[in-house]
Parts: C-alpha cells; structure tokens; sequence
C-alpha cells in the first residue's frame, strides 16, 4: 500500500537548510554534538543525547516520537566513557524506541518499543521488530530480523531490502509536509 | 517496505504458479521469466560468525563442526557471551633473603565471560579465569568420546572392506592368467593394495596391524538406577536445576545441575546464492565480505518488473463499480509499455523487432537444445524443476481494463535534483492517468464486486490481471546482436479490502 | 472516590545531587547526595512524599511514582516510597514500587506494580513488569520476557564511576535545580 501524506503543523517544526526537520518540542542535548546529515526528520518528544557522546545520524534518517537515542558507555579501569554513537543512511527508529548501540548501520528500520541495548552493533538492512529487546553487546548480522526478548534471528530479509528501506524513507520525507495553515 | 511489515496485497504469479509479492521473486534474464523461491537453486555460498562476522572457508566449516571458535553462547539464556576484565593481584613470591616489605602486588588483568543478559558468568561454571583475552578457554570434554570414536573405528575398517569386495568383484579379466598381469599394471589407477595381490596370487597374507576386534557391544539391562531416597524428603530448588533447553543445547553432557553448564560455541550462519534450475545461471550472488549488504549480482524482480501498489480504494459494495487507484513504477533503465489484459490471456512472450519472424524461428531452435551456458555434465546435478500448482486463489471481482497503454519512462536517479520538472509529454487520458512523476504513475480502474458476495464473509474482495511489459533485455548472446525487447506478460492478484455494506 | 491530595511541589536536594531543571518533579520529593536525575525524567509524588537515596541515577523518561490505585481505599497514613542507594532506573522504566532497596538496576522499559518490593542487588531486564504482589530475594535477575529468575553470584557494581563522570559533563550542557538542604553544623565545639 502507498504510504499516506503526514501533515505536521508549521509552527512546530524547524527545517535546516539541509532539509532537517525538527520538531521544537525534542530535547536536544548537547546540539553542538549532534550532527544530523539532511533529510533527518526528528519528530516531537524525541530525546538525543549529544551531551553524553557525538551523535551522528546520516541521511534520509526518520526518527519517530518519544524514541530515545543515547550514546553507550563503557567501564574502563580508569573510570567510564561514553561512546559516539553512528548512525547510517536511511534508518527508521520508531516511537518509544530506545537505543543505546553503538553502531547502527544503514538501511534498518527498528519498531515501536523497541530497546537496543548497550553496545550493540546494528549491520545493514537488518530489521527490528516492534517490541523487540536486543541484549547488551549483540551483533545483528545483515538481512536478518529479529523479534523478541531477548531479540532472536527470526527470518531472513529478501535481497531488495536496500533499495525497499531507501524508497520508504524517502517516500516518508516526501510525504512529510507542513499542513498548509 | 509494506512488504516487510505488512501482508501481501499484491501477488504476482510465478511459473510455478505460487503467488509471491515482488520483493520475493526473481527475473531470470536469459529465460525471460519470473522464479520464485521454489524455482530456485538455494546454494551455501560463505559461512560466516553472526557475532564476529568472520567469513569461514568451508573446508574449515566442516572440521570446526559449523561453529566458530572464538564466539560462546550462553548457556542460560542463549545469548552471546562477552569477555570481561577484572583484576587479581598478583603477589610475587620474595625470593630468599629479601624482606617481604619490598614485595610489589602487580595487578593482573584476568578475563572471564559474562552474560549481558542474564549475568552468567565463567566463574559460576568453575572454568578459571583466563590471562588471555581470546582464547583458551577450555574445551568441554565429552564422556562418552572413546566409546564413539572405537565405534567409528570400527565401521571403518568395515567400510573399507566393503569396498575392496566391490572393487574385486568390478574387475574380472576373462583369462585367469591375466589377471596377475591385470593387478600389477593397473595396480594405481585401481588402487589396488599390494596385500590384494598377494591374496589373489595365493601368498599368506602379510599381517595387518589394524585389529578387527569388534568393540564390546553395548548390553541393554532393564535394571535402572533407584531414585535417591531422599528426593521426598527436600525440597526441590528450582533456581539449580537446568530447563530442558539449556540441557538440549548441550547434547553431550546434559546436566542437570544449573553450575555445570557450559557455554557452547556460537553456530555459524549461512549466505545464500540463488540460481535458476532451467538454465543454471546465477540469479543473485551476495558478495564475500559478510559485513557488505552488497551484491555481486543481483537480479530480483523488483529490479526489472514493474511494481504494481494500491494507493487508495473506494469502499466496495456488491455489484457496484467502485475506483481503484494502482501506482505503476518502472524500475528499469528503459522504457516500458504497460498494457493491462484479462486473466485468460495466454502467457507467452512476444518478440517486438522489426525482423520478428527471422527471430522467432531461431528461438524455436533454441529451445529445444540446452543452453550453451550449462556447467559441464560432470559438475552439475539433474535440475528437479519445480511442478506447476494450480493457483490457489481466485478473482472474486471484476475489473474494467482499460484499452490504451501506459507508457512508462525509465528510471533516472538524477531526476530527483531536478527542479525543471517532467519533460516528457505524454499524451495521458486524464481519466485514466491520474498523476505522474519520473517513472512512476498512478492509473485509476473501476471495479465490480461479484453479486454473491457478502458482507459478513470477512473474504476479501480479489481481482486479479494479466500485466504486458515491454522489457529490454540488455543480455547480448552470439545470436541476438542489438538488445531484445520482449513483451513479458505476468499475472497479478491484487487484494484490495473488504466489501463493506451490501447491494 | 480517593481524595487525593495535592501537594505543592516540594524537593528537598541535597548538596552533591544533581537534578536537571528539565525533569519533571511533583509532590513531595527528598533527593539524597551524588543521585543523578536526568532532563526529562519524573518523580511524581501524588499520594505522598518519595525519599530517594544516595548514589541513584534516573535516566530520562523514567518515572518514579508514588501513587495510588484508582479503586483503593483511602490509606489511613500517608504512604511513603523509599528508594535505596546506588539504585539504576534505566531509560523509559517505571517503578512505583513501595520499597527500592540498594544497588538494584532496573533496565530500560521495566515496570515495577507497587506491591513489589525489591531488595536489594536485584536486576530487572529490560521490558520485563512486575506487577503481583511479592518480594524480590536478594541478588535476583529477572530477563525474558517471560520474567525468568536467577540468582546471581555478588552484587551488581554500584555506577560509582559513571555518577563521577555525569557530575563532570552534565552541568556544562544542562540547567541544573540549586542544591536547598543545608547541611546541619555540628553543634558542639564551635
């Protein structure tokens, strides 16, 4: 099915000259950290947390209400770092998502409710189920989904997941558009 | 994307007569056709460590058991373990003479594994600390190894006599002198052993250091151990005993007891590599390194079919026409003509070049002989081509087809910086096209719900098309110098709701 | 129908915490030395005060509640919720548990009811809800999402080193609430 048109009202939200849209109701900490590529869509009552880490997200990223992206962190001997946390192209991070991987690739969509634990390594074209919960430290190999809690290898993606992620976070973007006042 | 989290609204008909959505099949470009999962050669093509994404060769794989070596799971909860530091200081012992003051305790970096999830760690096992960080970790010792490996022993003293019986009996010469002169001069390409020649010419036997003793054959008692006594007495604790899928996990110990398990090597996963069973060619090949999501090639049909989605419908009711909105996309880099046909139209593919006939009569030729392609007879195993089911759904509503062509442009990735806007200009029935942009465009049809339908079936409503593409095949072979242009023709069913009130 | 009362917002912060001003606190709240509250984070005292400890850490969206349900009988006192110290209330949590104890870890998206108590050294794994009434044993780590039990050897870490590390970076990117509680001067002697 064709996605629906997304209306967001004009007031709310601030576009960047690369085509950022950002809701004014996030919190965005530390915002010197956080780079955002273009296209990146951040909808209300979404939480980065640039000050712990660097934040990077890449293009065409969607993220989605409530959802939570922060930096990992890791005991040392000599104390405890945060670590930055990358972003691919083409990520959708659904609401109420929690992520606190450190790696997260391109081409992923990961679902509603979702916790991503510390440290995970997110390969590309893998997909997250709504409600999933990925153990601390997981790799998620590529083509895969994974479900559950703890988040197990369910299925196998088709071989054009690439280009399906690419055309549903673009058509996303396209169909994001300010409700005309 | 609605194929991955969202049912299949639009099938296509493979060959085989399953009905898959586009993301799942593939186009075979040297048949013309669409394959599906089952029409398919599913082959290993490189074994790789979900966890540390190392690419196995798959002589390797076999020796290590399909798993990797440097990657446990847990064994409570299945999930990968991860090496942890903690530290030990190390007394140094004084030597004799100096004082126990001077002595520095050196802190020592020991490592053991832990569980992110459920915190199980090594050290609840009893396996020791390691001072290294990878590797030597001990392996589990399984109690019943001697006893399996005489057992096995033994069956393969059995198989290779076995095989020298058969091999004597291959081989008879007519004359029984020969055969002396036979064993000797073929005595390599037969790999007949020089204690065979001997037998055969009548010397005793040289004595073989292999003992043929059999291995005592295992005793079924009916007598069983006797349950402790005091298994009615204490109270069970439910916190030591294992589950049952921790102890399968570990099918040679299975313990019962929570600190004996141990963690189990991490299996390996498997990448895929798709080829067609009719003429053997590689329909899609992932590449080497296992970390790429890239391929090295990669012929699905999402790529070289058009792509057919419901934008919107008009609710449905029995017998009334209602719109239906399709959106057509044209994932190639050539134009395409879209002409819809009714599902009886017979499903072969017509040849458009100016010298048809020409081509058609060499075609006809060529289908009888096998393609020039195949893999030598050696090397390659008998195809087991998929039988055509019957298609297992059926239209239950009726759709008005329009009589005119879509015309379709290529795809064109720069179009998408380009704000001047289509240039093409296509003489479009408005009523009919509703809406276009680069190489997609949206086409509005009518639909007729059959009468007998009911409201309350919770069926829903199905129409079901025969979709005609122009398709340009890019393949150049010695026959067909220019590029081909077919028109293919595949059938589609679209589930399109529900019917929502009554005639 | 519950009275419930609703108090002014009253936070008692002691020397050494540190509250982001845009946390979200209602009711009557006591906050102990070296504890960590996120922006965005809740503690809602309706039904009445919360004391929380030394050492947490409340990451955002998590929310501490001490509240009642809709259809109980009005409490002859006030109930107050006690947190521990050296607790962890992950991302997203929420725990309206009666009794927190110490150096628990309560992971992302955990719900505790509040007729759970928890002890102390307890791991509750992330989505995993509690919501019977009952007392979690000590060292215990729930995960699955089935709630599956285990006990652990040793108590979890207390985030002594992560709380070093936030005292240091949060003030320089957030607004942070002043410190209220004077400590009291030792009478004798001076």
């Amino acid at each position: 099915m064709e996605p629906q048109d997304v209306y967001y009202s004009k007031a709310e939200y601030v576009e960047t000259a690369s085509g950022n849209k950002v809701s004014r109701h996030t919190v965005l900490c530390g915002s010197q950290n956080i780079v955002l590529h273009g296209k990146v869509i951040v909808q209300s009552d979404a939480i980065i947390r640039g000050d712990l880490a660097n934040v990077r997200t890449g293009r065409y990223c969607i993220i989605s209400k409530n959802a939570i992206i922060r930096p990992p962190f890791k005991k040392f001997s000599r104390g405890v770092a945060f670590f930055p946390l990358t972003m691919g192209d083409h990520v959708f991070v659904g609401e109420r998502a929690v992520i606190n991987a450190a790696i997260v690739g391109s081409y992923i969509y990961i679902g509603k409710n979702a916790v991503i634990g510390r440290r995970c390594v997110l390969k590309d074209c893998c997909y997250i189920e709504d409600g999933a919960v990925v153990p601390p430290e997981t790799v998620i190999p590529s083509f895969t989904r994974f479900a559950g809690n703890p988040a197990k290898c369910v299925e196998d993606l088709p071989e054009c997941t690439l280009d399906l992620m690419l055309e549903f976070t673009k058509n996303y973007y396209q169909h994001f558009l300010p409700l005309s006042a | 994307m609605s194929y991955l989290n969202q049912p299949d609204y639009v099938c296509y008909v493979c060959n085989c007569g399953s009905l898959k959505p586009i993301s799942k099949i593939y186009f075979c470009r040297h048949c013309s056709k669409i394959r599906c999962g089952y029409c398919v050669c599913q082959e290993v093509d490189s074994h790789y460590c979900p966890n540390c994404m190392e690419n196995l060769p798959s002589s390797e794989v076999r020796l290590k058991k399909n798993k990797c070596s440097n990657c446990f799971k847990c064994p409570c909860c299945f999930q990968t373990l991860s090496t942890r530091a903690g530290h030990v200081p190390l007394r140094v012992v004084p030597a004799d003479g100096e004082d126990s003051k001077d002595v520095k305790t050196t802190p020592k970096k020991v490592y053991y594994l832990s569980c992110s999830l459920c915190r199980w760690t090594s050290r609840d096992a009893g396996i020791p600390d390691q001072s290294m960080a990878t590797g030597g970790w001990p392996e589990q010792e399984n109690p019943h190894t001697s006893r399996i490996n005489t057992l096995i022993d033994y069956h393969k003293i059995l198989a290779s006599i076995e095989k020298q019986q058969s091999e004597r009996k291959k081989f008879r010469p007519k004359h029984p002198y020969m055969q002396i002169i036979y064993l000797f001069s073929f005595q390599a390409m037969f790999r007949i052993t020089s204690a065979m020649v001997r037998k055969h010419i009548g010397h005793p036997a040289k004595p073989t250091n292999e003992s043929t003793d059999q291995p005592s054959p295992a005793v079924a008692s009916t007598e069983v151990e006797e349950l402790p006594t005091d298994i009615f007495t204490e109270p069970v604790e439910i916190t030591k005993i294992t589950t049952l899928e921790q102890r399968l996990q570990q099918p040679d110990v299975q313990t019962e007891n929570v600190n004996e398990l141990r963690p189990q090597h991490r299996q390996l996963l498997v990448r895929r590599s798709q080829r067609c069973r009719v003429c053997e060619h590689n329909l899609c090949k992932p590449d080497f390194c296992s970390q790429s999501a890239k391929f090295k090639i990669q012929l699905a049909a999402f790529y070289h079919v058009p792509e057919v989605r419901i934008v919107t419908c008009e609710p449905l009711r029995p017998g009334k026409s209602s719109e239906l909105l399709l959106k057509f996309c044209n994932p190639t880099q050539h134009q395409t003509q879209v002409v819809l046909l009714p599902l009886d139209t017979p499903m072969t593919p017509i040849l458009t070049l100016v010298d048809e006939k020409e081509e058609v009569k060499q075609d006809n030729a060529q289908q009888g002989s096998e393609s020039p392609n195949l893999l030598p007879s050696i090397v390659r195993q008998v195809p087991v081509v998929e039988e055509t089911k019957s298609i297992k759904i059926t239209a239950n509503a009726d759709v008005v087809l329009p009589q005119n062509c879509l015309i379709l442009p290529r795809r064109d990735d720069a179009a998408e910086y380009d704000d001047t806007g289509d240039t093409h200009n296509f003489q479009d029935d408005p009523k009919f096209v509703i809406w276009r942009k680069g190489n997609k465009a949206v086409i509005k049809l009518h639909v007729i719900p059959h009468e007998n339908l009911e409201e309350n079936n919770n069926q829903p409503v199905v129409i079901g098309f025969v979709m005609q593409y122009r398709y340009v095949n890019t393949i150049t072979t010695l026959e067909h110098k220019a590029p081909q242009k077919l028109d293919l023709k595949v059938k589609l069913y679209l589930t399109i709701g529900n019917i929502v009130g009554s005639a | 129908m519950s009275s419930f009362v609703n108090r002014r917002t009253n936070v008692k912060i002691a020397v050494g915490a540190l509250v982001c001003e845009e946390s979200i606190l209602k009711g009557d709240i006591t906050i102990g030395p070296n504890t960590i509250i996120h922006p965005k984070a809740s503690i809602i005292a309706e039904a009445g005060p919360i004391i929380i400890g030394e050492g947490n850490i409340i990451e955002e969206m998590a929310t501490i509640a001490n509240r009642l349900p809709v259809d109980a009988p009005e409490p002859t006192t006030i109930p107050v919720q006690i947190i521990g110290s050296y607790n962890v209330f992950e991302t997203d949590c929420t725990c309206e548990a009666f009794k927190v104890g110490d150096c628990n870890i309560l992971e992302s998206k955990a719900y505790v009811g509040r007729e759970v108590e928890l002890t102390s050294g307890c791991i509750i794994g992330a989505s995993c809800s509690l919501t019977e009434s009952d007392t979690i044993p000590e060292d215990t780590i729930i995960y699955g999402n089935e709630c599956q039990r285990r006990e652990m050897h040793g108590k979890p870490y207390p985030p002594i080193s992560q709380i070093e590390f936030l005292l240091k970076i949060l003030p320089t990117y957030h607004h942070i609430r002043k410190p209220n509680i004077v400590p009291t001067k030792n009478e004798g002697g001076l």
